[in-house]
């Protein structure tokens, strides 16, 4: 990165923070502060829920994902649609009528207190962690591959979010996240165009994708009922719509985005315009991977993208094999690369085994790379992610023009920031509304709850930065992230799925079906093997079954909630 | 249902979910058709 590259950096992520804070600074009242006012529209809602989702690791991994393994992964998000129209038509609805600040409140409306401070409860440990997360998993790859200090770079991106979160509340998280999410969307586009210029000349982009799909990159959607494959038309719907319907429904750094200005209208189209635009956008990511595949076809990749994981294993005194290794990948790029030359101007025969031997080329140098992480395991180099997550940033450091590169990077902190107030904010409420004014001060003014929420905001953000910084003592941290919010999403969404649809359940049933039910969960997490993936359906689906028995057999004689 | 809380275009918001429904029913086809091509 060059003089240029750190204006724009700078420039991108100071301004919309800075334009944040003045337009909403001032002495807001506890509605204002944690719902926003009636300016904030359906678009910005919309902008707003999909910077919520899509946080730095969408960009930074969601390329390498398809880099390596091609766009299969969009049919993860094909039960997210059909997820936010049973939010739009149950959830939003019910919300929006009891005017209700996050929805743990609706909890304690529809059951009592102590369901209520449960899902809460549930939602602060999981998104406490995780918003440290988030700040962490592009804080470890932009220190690594930029040589920046790794507490800096997570007090960069933490630091700043921090402060105008605190300062502005809801209002200020929609209006920053709706530019952040266009800088975003920009950038993406430029890489994406950038990368198809720089293809050979003689390949056409449509020839480049007949490319790629013979390679086996563009397997979009696959019907198949084999459970052994990963991503399916079916596990998508499925799958999806469940951890979609937990994330939109019962997540309160979701439920705050949309229910944000308190229009009913404006939720719901924001909903919509996500329902319809999330797979086209995730598409488009996706194909931006493959198109930096191609790229590294006709330019030669390193064997190893995480660089400072390969040149630590080199100087624990594995060089004489990592180097030979080296040497393998080369003469097998070279071959490859000339067979891919020779492919435009081939007769259909020719084609046929031209494109075999591509393939051989790449299932040996694939090979060769497994090798290598292999020695770089044995070394203890230990990577904290996925060397796919390294592909999309080298790509952008290495090939594209400078202040397209500060653009760039900018994109992963506007991604950071976005994710992260949007957390912080749900965090700070959440305490402050569920916890602080029922349990410490129930009778206190507006604005003393105003003053209290900014503590609390102020106090996750410091607890998302000490999770940040101790971060690095666990394996794979952008893995843990997911594992952990299909550990405990299960029983919350269970918790609301039972308010909604089981109107003769109750509070004590309900609350000790979802103890039971995250016992469970914990339990199978820590002595057993299955997908982490299933632990959000035995949480949701052990909530929803145990809660109608315990009703029946123990709590018969439980009055009636005050609203059904 | 309050005149303002109507979906702008559709009389209902049934139609409206409806409508999201159908655009994202073509997306997947058209989702397959490029599967179908490239692959």
């Amino acid at each position: 990165m060059n003089r240029l590259d750190y204006i724009v950096l700078f420039a991108t992520i100071l301004a919309i923070p800075l334009y944040g804070i003045w337009r909403t600074y001032g002495h807001p009242n506890l509605r204002h502060y944690l719902r926003g006012d009636h300016s904030i529209r359906w678009g910005t809602i919309g902008l707003s829920v999909m910077a919520t989702q899509a946080g730095p690791i969408t960009f930074l991994s969601m390329p390498g994902q398809a880099y390596e393994s091609g766009i299969g992964f969009i049919q993860n998000y094909f039960g997210q649609p059909f997820a936010l129209i049973v939010v739009c038509a149950v959830f939003v609805p019910i919300y929006q009528r009891l005017k209700v600040y996050t929805a743990y409140e609706y909890l304690g409306k529809r059951f009592d207190q102590k369901t209520r401070l449960l899902g809460a409860f549930l939602f602060l440990v999981q998104r406490g962690i995780a918003g440290g997360i988030t700040i962490y998993a592009p804080a470890i790859i932009l220190s690594a591959v930029l040589g920046w200090d790794l507490n800096l770079t997570i007090w960069l991106a933490g630091g700043f979010v921090i402060a105008y979160t605190v300062v502005g509340g809801t209002k200020i998280v929609s209006l920053t996240q709706r530019y952040q999410i266009l800088v975003i969307l920009v950038g993406m586009a430029l890489a994406f165009g950038i990368a198809v210029y720089r293809l050979p000349s003689d390949f056409s982009f449509s020839n480049a994708l007949s490319l790629a799909g013979k390679m086996g990159k563009l397997g979009a959607v696959d019907f198949s009922i084999d459970p052994s494959r990963r991503y399916t038309f079916w596990s998508g719907i499925l799958g999806g719509f469940f951890l979609s319907l937990s994330y939109f429904g019962a997540d309160q750094s979701q439920v705050q985005r949309y229910l944000a200005g308190g229009s009913l209208r404006a939720s719901r189209i924001g909903l919509l315009f996500n329902a319809i635009v999330k797979v086209p956008m995730q598409f488009l990511i996706l194909l931006l991977g493959v198109m930096v595949f191609l790229f590294y076809q006709f330019e030669k990749p390193p064997i190893f993208f995480n660089q400072p994981t390969y040149q630590r294993a080199i100087e624990r005194g594995h060089g004489p094999q990592l180097t030979a290794l080296e040497t393998q990948f080369d003469d097998v790029f070279i071959r490859k690369r000339d067979a891919l030359q020779a492919l435009p101007k081939a007769s259909a025969a020719e084609s046929e085994t031209l494109t075999a031997q591509v393939r051989e080329f790449e299932a040996q140098a694939r090979t060769i790379r497994d090798n290598t992480k292999k020695i770089l395991v044995e070394a203890g180099a230990n990577p904290k992610s996925k060397d796919s997550d390294y592909v999309f940033i080298t790509f952008v450091l290495q090939h594209l023009p400078h202040g397209v590169v500060g653009l760039l990077v900018a994109v992963i902190f506007c991604a950071t920031m976005s994710a992260t107030s949007a957390v912080l904010n749900a965090l700070g409420s959440t305490s402050a509304i569920d916890f602080y004014r029922p349990l410490i001060r129930p009778k206190a003014s507006d604005h003393h709850y105003v003053v209290a929420t900014r503590w609390l905001t102020l106090a996750w953000g410091l607890v998302a930065i000490a999770v940040a910084s101790f971060a690095s003592l666990v394996e794979n941290l952008i893995e843990a992230g997911n594992i952990l919010g299909s550990v405990f999403y299960g029983s919350i969404l269970g918790l609301f799925l039972v308010a909604f649809f089981l109107r003769n359940v109750r509070g004590s049933a309900v609350f000790f079906a979802a103890v039971i039910a995250q016992t469970l969960v914990l339990v199978l997490f820590f002595t057993s093997n299955i997908g982490y993936l299933w632990y959000n359906v035995i949480g949701c689906g052990l909530v929803v079954l145990v809660a109608p028995v315990l009703q029946l057999v123990l709590f018969r004689n439980d009055p009636p909630a005050a609203i059904g | 249902m309050s005149e303002q809380d109507r979906p702008p275009f559709f009389g209902t918001w049934r139609k409206a979910y409806a409508f999201a429904i159908a655009l994202f029913a073509i997306e997947v086809v058209l989702l397959y058709a490029f599967t179908l091509r490239f692959s």
